[in-house]
């Protein structure tokens, strides 16, 4: 991708590229995992979000939007509520299958709700994992949801028979280019700190940063979806058949990448982590896109900006 | 006096097919003119005989056991309410009493032929048939089971058993004799069934099915009774049962007999994994054999009620299905036994039943000797009538229907490879000249001077639910105007049907140390006054 | 609000399955006095048994010991009934949504085959509480029912979905043949609970005797019992659940039929 550069805007010394990150439709769900303790819920959340940065390699999209309160989850207990982005409504079925049935259903203490409840749109996942049940499983019907109670080793598992999908926006970004890796890194990890807090997103990518940012395609290699972003690496600077985007001074890049619910949740994830991010050693703030021919969600940096500094 | 004007006549019984004539009543029958008196304006309306119904369930004491069996279903069913000329009831599957009349009468059916009464409860028979309004009965006498009989017949004393039938029937009131599981429901009363024709039934030292059967068919031939015997083969509803079907053909060769509800003893196969028709091989043996009449025992999906004296199929019935179950036992005579059940097009085994009723109909050639029932309520309820009589005359209608059968079904059946349709002429046969020629009741059936006057008449075209034959604008009993444009406008007590044969009256001597040794009831109280019926009319035996 | 006062005890029971909000919203005040009542088999108006004041409107409410009309809120789909007094049997039977309340007792049957709303009684019901009618082989397939006070025999009898709580004690045969839904029992019951039970729940916070064919399965604290403490608990019942006060002894059954049914009866710490 490329970042179109235009005038930009400064915040504590930092340039704001004047452009977009261009993001796509994606289609996503939320589970809320209660367990008996917070540690369990963690748990049972980190693996079943493991191996989930990219649609393209991992089938889907994951992470953890928020630890929860009892008073906060359908059964009283704490828990985490898990976001999960991919292409279509079908395929991300058969992702929550495969996940709650082999990291949550497993998982000492754990129950397994649905997080869109207002969704009209409905895919069935309780109602397939019931299997596992051997025909042993049971059902409660309560307040127009049936929820499948799964006999266990340890006791009983309980999960909600449908679980709601919408529309929603997957491959927002962020490019940080500062002096050194360290920099870099600071800058990214302050942002990453303050976007966690923003419900109705996720950062799918290891602790929420991208080290290898990529381009569609291969320059070299016919066949590769994707590879590195040469533009962007400092040490191609001057290679043939090299354009560099990479201004003056900046010797390392990380990206950001946030998947939402909707529009307001990335707007919201990425002011902060914009502010967050113009830090001491972090040159300029980019995003990237595609010359806005791929997704059809733009989110122009100069806007976010003038919204957080408001 | 009436003259019904400008209809289409269909009385087959009187090479009359569809020709606008008048019909002239006087005095409860047919008659040649009349002079003033009411005109009936029949344009664009098909003028048919009353509809008989030569095998039906609605009176009596397994009747009313079923009532008591399904209250679910009564809560749901039709209801009459008391008026100034209607009397209250609940129809549905098990009609009440004064329902039943008021929904035969309703259809254009005017006399129904009760066909399972045992002569223990036949009383009681008498009492339901009584409050039945509007359309005449007849009632068969359940024989086939009963143990004074079977002893008779097992030690060859033929003529001493026709003269104790012929008691019976005069003590019970009935105008012919029927036969349910020869044997079956006897060895019922030992938890066992007769399925073979050929073995000894138990309870028996040596007596046959197959030697009830025959020897029931020659007493009734030699008693002249005007109605042949009425089988219910062995083997009802079981898979493979067409060669038992087959086998009782040959035993009655040379006797008179009407063949009850052919459709559930059509069947081939092995078991329900593989139960398919057989409707041809019957068909073909029943055309060639001349004496012999039968009627369909159509089913039709949806909710029914299996009423039978053939208890021990009503077990299985209700092992196979895991539906309620009564059973009653009547000493000495027969049994009888109640499943509620539904037929369903998505259940393979009920879509080929459902095809076999009317293959019956239309692969048998002459519609004189194949009747339209749907042995009401075990096929279906009487008042579907119509739904039937649609399948057999379009036959664009009748092969959508298959098309909806789960596909396995279709391949077990040649319904969709018949291509007849039903003529207007056919379906008065079936439905009222042909039933009333094998009950011999000659005034019933035609629309020839001297009939009674018993006339249906249907709009040409159908109403809106598009089936021709369910809403009659007129329907005359004995002359007149029971049912207008739907509504019941008048009733009347019809006639019941009797005969009185000739027998030997000290057969009584013999009857009765035996009934008071076996029986529970006192003998006085055993035979039916004739008092208790109102309107009875006795027919002559041959 | 249209409301309706009792003014003239019946002396027979009286079928007034009119009034409902069905029957009613629609009408004027003169057209709801006209409205037919049975007493027995003796066709009679509304007003001759009860002073009618309001109209269109879809909440009624009814006043007076009302406990020999029969049939009130009859297949209701919609809006309330007060009952300020006693209500006779059949109260909401085959009804699907609407609710209805009751501040005195209601009598047999109450809710009989009904597949939504909510009823809640102050006082008392009788026996066959959300129960198949004879001959059904179903009886309540939803909604729910509340009941502070005592309930009588056969509470929820061939049930298929749908919740009946009592607060206090019932009698013999509650849950018979059970097909699924819930039945808590706050006070416990009689004997014979979950005869030929098939499928569903009995909760029960107090001991109660059980059939021999009732075997018993394991302690524990299900998840599920969590989400019905929190319905329960805005419909103002409180149900234990927590590891600290107790657990619940889980018995399978009814093994003569085999049913896949059970029966959870609260075992606490301090017992």
């Amino acid at each position: 991708m490329t970042g179109e550069r235009g005038a930009s805007l400064e915040r504590r010394g930092v340039r704001v590229v004047d452009t977009f990150a261009e993001a796509f439709d994606m289609c996503a769900a939320r589970v809320l995992i209660t367990a008996n303790s917070p540690a369990w819920a963690r748990t049972a959340a980190l693996c079943m979000t493991g191996f989930a940065t990219s649609v393209i390699g991992c089938k889907v999209e994951a992470g953890i939007e928020a630890e929860l309160f009892p008073d906060q989850t359908p059964d009283g207990r704490s828990g985490a509520s898990v976001l999960l982005f991919g292409f279509d409504a079908a395929g991300l079925a058969n992702r929550l299958v495969e996940r709650v049935g082999q990291t949550v259903l497993t998982c000492p203490t754990t129950a397994c709700f649905d997080g869109l409840p207002q969704a009209a749109e409905r895919v069935i996942v309780g109602g397939l994992l019931r299997h596992f049940g051997d025909r042993f499983q049971s059902s409660k019907f309560l307040e127009g949801q049936r929820y499948w109670r799964i006999p266990v080793m340890e006791g009983e598992f309980l999960i909600q028979e449908t679980f709601g999908v919408q529309k929603a926006i997957g491959g927002g970004n962020l490019l940080i280019l500062a002096t050194d890796q360290n920099a870099a890194l600071a800058a990214a990890e302050a942002a990453v700190d303050v976007m966690r807090k923003v419900r109705g997103v996720i950062l799918p990518f290891p602790g929420g940063i991208v080290r290898a940012g990529s381009k569609v395609g291969a320059k070299r290699y016919k066949k590769m979806i994707a590879s590195t972003n040469d533009a962007y690496c400092p040490t191609l600077r001057g290679r043939a058949g090299v354009t560099s985007e990479l201004p003056e001074g900046v010797n390392s890049v990380l990206e950001i990448v946030v998947d939402g619910l909707d529009r307001p949740a990335i707007e919201n994830a990425l002011s902060v982590g914009i502010d967050a991010a113009c830090r001491p050693g972090v040159v300029e703030i980019s995003a990237g896109n595609y010359g806005g021919k791929l997704g059809k969600h733009h989110f122009r940096l100069h806007s976010l900006l003038s919204e957080a500094s408001t | 006096m009436i003259r019904i004007t400008g209809g289409k006549v269909y009385d087959p019984a009187n090479g009359i097919d569809g020709v606008v004539q008048d019909i002239c009543i006087a005095e409860g029958r047919i008659v040649a003119q009349v002079d003033g008196g009411r005109t009936i304006d029949a344009s664009g309306t098909l003028v048919f005989p009353g509809g008989v119904d030569v095998h039906t369930h609605v009176a009596g004491g397994a009747l009313n056991f079923a009532r008591g069996l399904v209250p679910e279903n009564q809560r749901v069913a039709r209801k009459f309410m008391h008026g100034a000329k209607l009397r209250s009831g609940i129809g549905g599957m098990t009609p009440t009493t004064f329902a039943t009349g008021y929904l035969y009468a309703g259809m254009g059916w005017t006399t129904v032929n009760e066909a399972a009464v045992p002569i223990l409860s036949a009383k009681h028979t008498h009492e339901e048939l009584h409050d039945i309004p509007i359309v005449d009965k007849s009632t068969l006498l359940l024989m086939a089971n009963n143990e004074f009989v079977l002893d008779l017949l097992e030690v060859g004393e033929v003529e001493r058993a026709k003269h104790v039938v012929g008691w019976l029937i005069w003590a019970a009131k009935a105008y012919g004799v029927k036969a349910v599981n020869p044997g079956g429901v006897a060895a019922w009363k030992w938890g066992k069934n007769a399925s073979t024709l050929h073995d000894p039934i138990e309870g028996y030292h040596s007596i046959t099915a197959a030697q009830i059967i025959s020897g029931l068919a020659g007493i009734i031939d030699d008693l002249g009774l005007p109605h042949p015997l009425h089988l219910h083969c062995n083997n009802l509803g079981v898979p493979g049962n067409v060669s038992t079907t087959l086998e009782t053909m040959k035993v009655l060769e040379g006797h008179r007999a009407h063949m009850a509800h052919l459709q559930f003893h059509a069947y081939g196969g092995q078991d329900w994994g593989t139960m398919r028709s057989e409707a041809v091989a019957i068909a073909e043996a029943f055309d060639a054999q001349t004496n012999l009449t039968c009627d369909a025992g159509a089913v039709l999906f949806g909710d029914a009620v299996t009423i039978t004296a053939d208890g021990p199929w009503q077990h299985l019935l209700h092992e196979l299905t895991g539906r309620k179950w009564g059973n009653l036992d009547v000493e000495n005579e027969t049994g009888c036994g109640i499943v509620p059940y539904v037929y369903s097009d998505r259940h393979i085994v009920n879509a080929v039943q459902w095809a076999v009723g009317l293959e019956l109909l239309l692969l048998i050639k002459d519609p004189w000797r194949v009747f339209l029932t749907t042995d009401h309520p075990n096929g279906g309820c009487f008042w579907r009538y119509p739904e039937i009589i649609q399948l057999l005359m379009d036959v664009d209608y009748r092969k959508e229907q298959i098309k909806k059968l789960h596909p396995e079904a279709q391949k077990r059946i040649v319904l969709a490879d018949l291509d007849r349709q039903y003529t207007l002429s056919e379906v008065a046969i079936v439905t009222s000249a042909g039933p009333a020629r094998a009950l011999g009741l000659s005034q019933k059936g035609h629309l020839g001077v001297g009939a009674d006057a018993d006339v249906s008449i249907y709009p040409e075209k159908p109403n809106n639910d598009g089936v021709l034959f369910s809403y009659p604008r007129y329907v005359l009993k004995g002359g007149e105007v029971m049912v207008e444009e739907g509504e019941v406008r008048g009733t009347s007590e019809g006639r019941e049907f009797i005969v009185r044969p000739s027998y030997d009256e000290q057969i009584v001597e013999y009857i009765r140390p035996l009934f008071d040794k076996v029986y529970t009831m006192s003998f006085e109280n055993y035979p039916v006054e004739i008092e208790r019926l109102r309107r009875p009319e006795i027919t002559t035996c041959k | 609000m249209i409301t309706l006062t009792l003014k003239e005890q019946p002396n027979v029971p009286l079928e007034a399955e009119v009034l409902s909000p069905d029957a009613m919203a629609a009408l004027a005040n003169d057209a709801i006095r006209a409205l037919p009542v049975y007493l027995g088999k003796k066709l009679c108006r509304v007003d001759d048994f009860f002073a009618v004041e309001g109209e269109a409107s879809d909440e009624l409410k009814i006043c007076g010991d009302a406990r020999k009309v029969k049939w009130i809120g009859r297949g209701m789909t919609c809006g309330r009934i007060t009952i300020v007094g006693n209500a006779g049997m059949h109260l909401g039977a085959y009804m699907t949504g609407g609710a209805i309340e009751v501040s005195g007792n209601a009598s047999d049957w109450l809710g009989g085959e009904m597949t939504g709303g909510l009823i809640r009684i102050r006082g008392n019901a009788g026996g066959q509480v959300g129960a198949a009618y004879r001959g059904s082989r179903i009886g309540m397939k939803g909604g729910t029912i509340l009941i502070e006070g005592t309930a009588g025999l056969e509470v929820g009898m061939r049930m298929k979905r749908g919740t009946i709580v009592v607060g206090g004690m019932v009698r013999d045969f509650a849950g018979l043949e059970m097909r699924g839904g819930t039945i808590v029992l706050l006070s416990g019951a009689e004997i014979r609970t979950g005869a030929w039970m098939m499928r569903g729940t009995i909760v029960s916070l107090k001991p109660i005797p059980l059939l021999p064919s009732f075997l018993y399965a394991s302690t524990y604290n299900p998840t599920f019992l969590r989400l019905y403490a929190k319905h329960l608990g805005t419909l103002g019942f409180t149900i234990p659940y927590e590891e600290q006060d107790g657990a619940y002894q889980r018995y399978t059954g009814d093994t003569s039929i085999p049913g896949k049914g059970e029966i959870l009866i609260w075992k606490s710490v301090k017992a």
